[in-house]
């Protein structure tokens, strides 16, 4: 019975920490939010060379237009995902999408206009995500305690 | 359980609308800025334009007092805080408010931004630049005036033919009315969004009430009034909105019921039975079926 109960205490323990995964990558979404607010001036800028190398940037319009789409889409999925109690995706895409847009804004020098509207889709899609993190793997945690009352009053029996 | 169903139902949809909602808003109100604000750089264009080609007789006449008054007049209109004409050399040559600006106004910081680009080393002097600045509330324009062949060669001038500036017209328009309109617009996003979004939450909230944990509660009191014993006609009338499960619920409760009957039939049957033996017996049948009847009055006690 031991070996059954320290099984699921580690399980438990895992989801735990599984159920935090959301929160880190809002912490890094806003430690990414800060640099682009303060338009990435800790970060050494390009060379001429690599900017020329790399091209004018993509029409501001064009990234309002993607952001929409991808924001629109990504919230979709995640009620989707929700609905169907999925286990929860990796939130670091939806990061690396989010750290695309700041660059792609920074580059077409469109970052001061569009910041607070990046900021909110973010914060947004990766608090929606936080929560099905927390939500699913919650009831994961429940389950799991279950079963280990169930040892614990099983062993009691024996 | 039902608050926190009720919130757990809730928070997703609450988190994807109100951020949706700013989201949206936000980008739409960036957009109309932009609108708006390259309508006003348009409408300031068109204002240096109209200068330029007002005084180009006059300075093909070297006409100097009604290029003066001509700036004067531009002065006076509305939003106009400064218009100049400067030199090939970047001096002032011709100016609406000499005198009278104040340090911080709009007109000084127009020409704080222009004066980097009448130095003779600057990349984009030959240029027309535009700046808007909301935080200070103008418009600038500058423009460089270029050297025609007509001006070169006409008797009055003193303008080499290989110059190619002669001087720049200088225009900064505030821009109040903007920023008011901006800050109009905003204030009206603001109250949409939170409009939206009680609407969007309250109505969520109550469609879920009303069609879910209502009927459920409901159930739930039936639930616990048919596990106290009640029959199945004595429960309330069902709203039909869980559908099967309630229905299944009823049957199940009709079906105890019916059990229950027959089992106190059956008890009723087998007391007569032992009364009718009992004087023949001669047995104590109060004592001999007490437990029973005690059973008897709720068989499905024991279950």
């Amino acid at each position: 019975m031991a070996p059954l109960k320290r099984q699921v205490r580690t399980r438990i323990r895992r989801f735990e920490l599984l159920s935090s995964a959301g929160l880190w990558a809002l912490a890094l979404f806003s430690i990414l939010s800060m640099g682009a607010y303060r338009d990435f001036d800790m970060l050494p800028t390009f060379g001429a060379g690599v900017r020329k190398l790399l091209g004018s940037g993509p029409p501001v319009m064009l990234i309002n237009w993607a952001l929409i789409i991808y924001g629109f889409s990504a919230l979709v999925l995640i009620l989707i995902q929700m609905a169907s109690n999925k286990r929860p995706r990796c939130s670091l895409l939806h990061l690396f999408y989010l750290g695309a847009f700041f660059f792609f804004y920074h580059f077409s020098n469109g970052l001061d206009e569009n910041f607070w509207a990046l900021f909110t889709v973010g914060l947004t899609i990766l608090g929606l995500q936080s929560y099905h993190f927390w939500h699913y793997y919650q009831e994961q945690i429940d389950e799991q305690k279950e079963i280990l009352e169930e040892l614990i009053r099983l062993e009691k029996d024996l | 359980m039902f608050n926190n169903l009720i919130a757990r139902a809730i928070v997703p949809v609450t988190i994807a609308v109100t951020g949706f909602v700013i989201f949206g808003c936000l980008l739409l109100y960036t957009l109309i800025k932009g609108d708006m604000t390259a309508e006003a750089l348009h409408h300031v264009d068109g204002i240096v334009e109209t200068v330029v080609r007002s005084t180009h007789y006059a300075m093909m006449q070297d006409d100097r007092d009604s290029l003066r008054n001509i700036l004067a007049n531009v002065g006076t209109l509305d939003g106009v805080e400064r218009i100049r004409i400067y030199d090939q050399d970047g001096k002032p040559a011709y100016t609406d408010l000499e005198g009278v600006t104040e340090p911080g106004s709009i007109a000084i910081k127009v020409d704080q931004w222009n004066s980097p680009f009448l130095m003779p080393d600057h990349p984009q002097r030959g240029e027309r630049q535009r700046y808007v600045d909301h935080s200070n509330g103008f418009i600038a324009v500058s423009l460089p005036i270029l050297n025609e062949p007509k001006c070169s060669t006409a008797a009055c001038h003193f303008h080499a033919e290989g110059e190619p500036i002669l001087g720049f017209l200088s225009t900064g328009v505030s821009s109040v009315r903007l920023e008011k309109t901006l800050a109009l617009l905003k204030t009206r996003m603001i109250v949409f969004c939170l409009m939206v979004l009680v609407l969007t939450v309250g109505g969520v909230a109550a469609l879920l009430r009303m069609n879910l944990f209502l009927p459920l509660i409901r159930f739930m009191y039936n639930l616990q009034r048919a596990a106290g014993g009640a029959r199945e006609s004595e429960l309330p009338p069902s709203d039909h909105k869980l559908g099967q499960m309630n229905r299944d619920f009823r049957s199940l409760v009709r079906q105890r019921d019916q059990a229950r009957d027959d089992a106190a039939a059956l008890t009723s049957n087998d007391r007569v039975a032992d009364e009718r033996d009992a004087p023949a017996s001669g047995g104590d049948s109060s004592a001999r079926y007490g437990s029973s009847e005690t059973a008897g009055s709720d068989p499905y006690q024991k279950v």
